[in-house]
């Protein structure tokens, strides 16, 4: 369900904090009504290969939780709606996106300057769930797939962040798995490496692979190919990629007993707080889920059958 | 006499609350039926959203008899100056919304205008009869000061009754007039512009019964996938709203104006205080906000705050302005 729009990840969210006063960096954009959206400042926008790392202050953001997303929108912009975007690192009141151009929109926003202003919404979505992440045994694979890798640098993040914190839950060892198109689409892979290293300091083993569609960078494989090579039983994964993507890490997920996995799915949103239905998800239970509201996380045994995932959750 | 004369005193901010059958709404701006679910909103964006609603009065997504699922995937894409949309009446139900989120929604402090769509007649007689059960019976007898029904018969996103029937005049008098024979509150058939004589259609309803037309519903349409070259939307065709229709919307809404003698609910593509003031010197009395709540959710409380303004400035009133585009240049 990718739309042909860019439609980014769906993960991310900007909360309805409070701006504008006069003198703060949005002090041009009038508070919209209720504070429902935020203004907000670009204060850095920089190519990362074929993708845009866009970073902007929010003021007042309420933070965000890793995998929740922001409908962004250029205040100047061509565009009648905002874009889903994952939350892909936050520090305060600066968040910042990675964002592939594919469409009208996204090339908005990854050709935005700095000191332009946005309007945020969000955090949207209910985010993964780290504490199930965390626990117990078993390594926890963050696996993502061009863009999608998105959300994977505020996760590691915080990770490190509560690990640095004290004895909490945290995982024996976390494990990132890239796949990208070719070696410029995996520049995209750079602000989780510098999460990785923050997660290593914080005592936390973090190796990751990455590998490309031609080869350039790493092995010439698609992402499910490294999974096949590195999943062991016990696993608990979190995922972000493309509609394909998410299919095919199900099946070889499948094949391996107590492997646990959390898809972040994609999709093009019109709304981004459940009031369109335009962004609906099928169910394993035949009922349709909002990846915006009930979404962008689900768990694999919540979207595909038994039959069809036989991992499941019990193991 | 100095040509100079002291500016006039800035006239006080008319009063542009508005009558629309038994309900008194604060001002013109209500949202457009399945644009804006405002108990999620709530539950994402905060409570107070539900205590201060940015609508004068809430239209819930449109209620049918039976739970459905919808159109399959993708049912939304965003076009230029637009949205194309084929949700295909997804919905609990007449049994679970009353159950469940009417009464929820009963403690907006607006009132609310319940959107019904049916496949055929009796499923709208159905519709109006369980609501007004139940609205009567959290209510009690004053209940029609507080809801009103629209008729949904304008979904361009499902193929079998709704669209089809508000798209006849003969079929769309028949339905208006028997739930007109079981409803006693504000009764609005929402119109379809997809049809040769739009008029044709409103003075059916209004003979028929209805309190006032809502006008329009989205204009059928078609996107292409730009890969495949295959139609994009899972259900093939679509419906068009958002700012690149306005000049349509408002075409229809003054010529209905000409033909019908009720309010009209004015809607199609609203986004600022001038679509409005557009939208009142055409004909209508009430104005809706649709797509422009998915990316503003409090626009309809922005545009009731400009409207004052607006009008104010032009020296204006909500009774000078609706129609006013119909007077001689």
């Amino acid at each position: 369900m990718t739309a042909p729009e860019p439609a980014a990840q769906p993960p991310a969210g900007g909360g309805a904090s409070q701006a504008g006063a006069p003198g703060a960096p949005c002090a041009g954009v009038t508070q919209d009504a209720f504070g429902r959206r935020s203004p907000a400042i670009v204060t850095a926008n920089r190519p990362l290969g074929s993708l845009g790392w866009l970073t902007v202050q929010v003021p007042g953001w309420p933070g965000a939780k890793p995998g929740q997303f922001v409908m962004l929108q250029a205040v100047d912009s061509c565009c009648f709606l905002g874009r889903p975007l994952s939350v892909a690192q936050q520090d305060g009141d600066t968040i910042s996106f990675l964002i592939a151009p594919v469409g009208t929109g996204t090339r908005k926003l990854c050709g935005l300057r700095r000191g332009d202003l946005l309007w945020v919404l969000g955090p949207l979505g209910n985010g993964f769930d780290l504490e199930a992440l965390s626990t117990g045994p078993g390594r926890l694979v963050a696996v993502g797939g061009g863009v999608g890798a998105a959300p994977f640098p505020l996760l590691l993040s915080t990770l490190a962040a509560s690990a640095a914190e004290g004895p909490t839950a945290r995982p024996e060892e976390v494990l990132i798995l890239l796949g990208f198109r070719d070696g410029s689409q995996a520049a995209g892979a750079g602000p989780i490496a510098e999460a990785a290293a923050a997660l290593e300091a914080a005592g936390i083993s973090c190796p990751g692979e990455v590998v490309t569609e031609d080869g350039s960078i790493g092995r010439p494989e698609r992402i499910t190919d490294a999974l096949w090579r590195h999943l062991l039983p016990g696993d608990k994964l979190a995922v972000c990629g493309p509609s394909a993507m998410t299919q095919a890490v199900a099946k070889v997920c499948a094949s391996m007993p107590g492997v646990r996995v959390w898809f972040s799915l994609e999709a093009g949103m019109a709304c981004g707080v459940g009031s369109c239905h335009g962004c609906v998800v099928p169910l394993a239970d035949g009922t349709n889920a909002r990846v915006c509201r009930e979404g962008p996380v689900f768990t694999a045994e919540s979207l595909f059958a038994r039959g069809a995932f036989g991992g499941g959750g019990e193991a | 006499m100095s040509i100079l004369q002291p500016p006039p005193a800035p006239s006080p901010a008319p009063d542009i609350s508005v009558q629309l059958g038994p309900l008194r709404l604060a001002h013109p701006i209500v949202n457009a039926s399945g644009t804006m679910e405002i108990i999620d909103l709530a539950e994402v964006l905060g409570p107070d959203i539900i205590q201060d609603p940015p609508v004068s009065a809430y239209v819930p997504k449109t209620i049918t008899v039976d739970a459905r699922s919808g159109n399959p995937a993708p049912r939304i894409l965003e076009t230029p100056g637009g949205l194309m949309n084929a949700i295909g009446l997804s919905g609990e139900g007449l049994e679970a919304f009353v159950a469940g989120r009417l009464q929820r929604l009963l403690e907006l402090p607006c009132p609310l205008i319940l959107s019904v769509g049916g496949f055929s007649l009796e499923e709208y007689v159905a519709l109006a009869t369980g609501l007004r059960a139940a609205l009567a019976a959290a209510l009690g007898d004053g209940w029609t000061a507080k809801a009103g029904l629209e008729l949904n018969i304008s979904c361009p996103n499902v193929h079998s009754g709704c669209v089809s029937i508000g798209s006849s005049a003969g079929e769309t008098e028949a339905v208006v007039g028997a739930v007109r024979a079981v409803w006693p509150g504000l009764l609005v058939a929402k119109l379809t512009p997809n049809v040769t004589d739009i008029s044709e259609i409103g003075r059916a309803a209004e003979s028929a019964g209805a309190d006032a037309i809502a006008a329009v519903n989205t204009f059928k349409g078609l996107v292409i996938d730009r890969r495949t070259l295959k139609p994009y939307l899972g259900n093939i065709t679509g419906g068009l709203s958002g700012p690149a229709i306005k000049p349509l919307a408002l075409r229809a809404v003054y010529e209905l104006y000409e033909s019908v003698a009720v309010p009209i609910i004015g809607m199609g593509g609203v986004v600022t205080v001038q679509d409005v003031l557009d939208f009142l010197a055409c004909g209508s009395r009430v104005v809706a906000v649709g797509s422009a709540a998915f990316s503003e959710p409090g626009v309809g409380a922005r545009l009731a705050g400009q409207l004052g303004e607006a009008l104010g400035a032009r020296r204006l009133t909500m009774e000078s302005v609706v129609g006013i585009a119909h007077t001689a240049r």
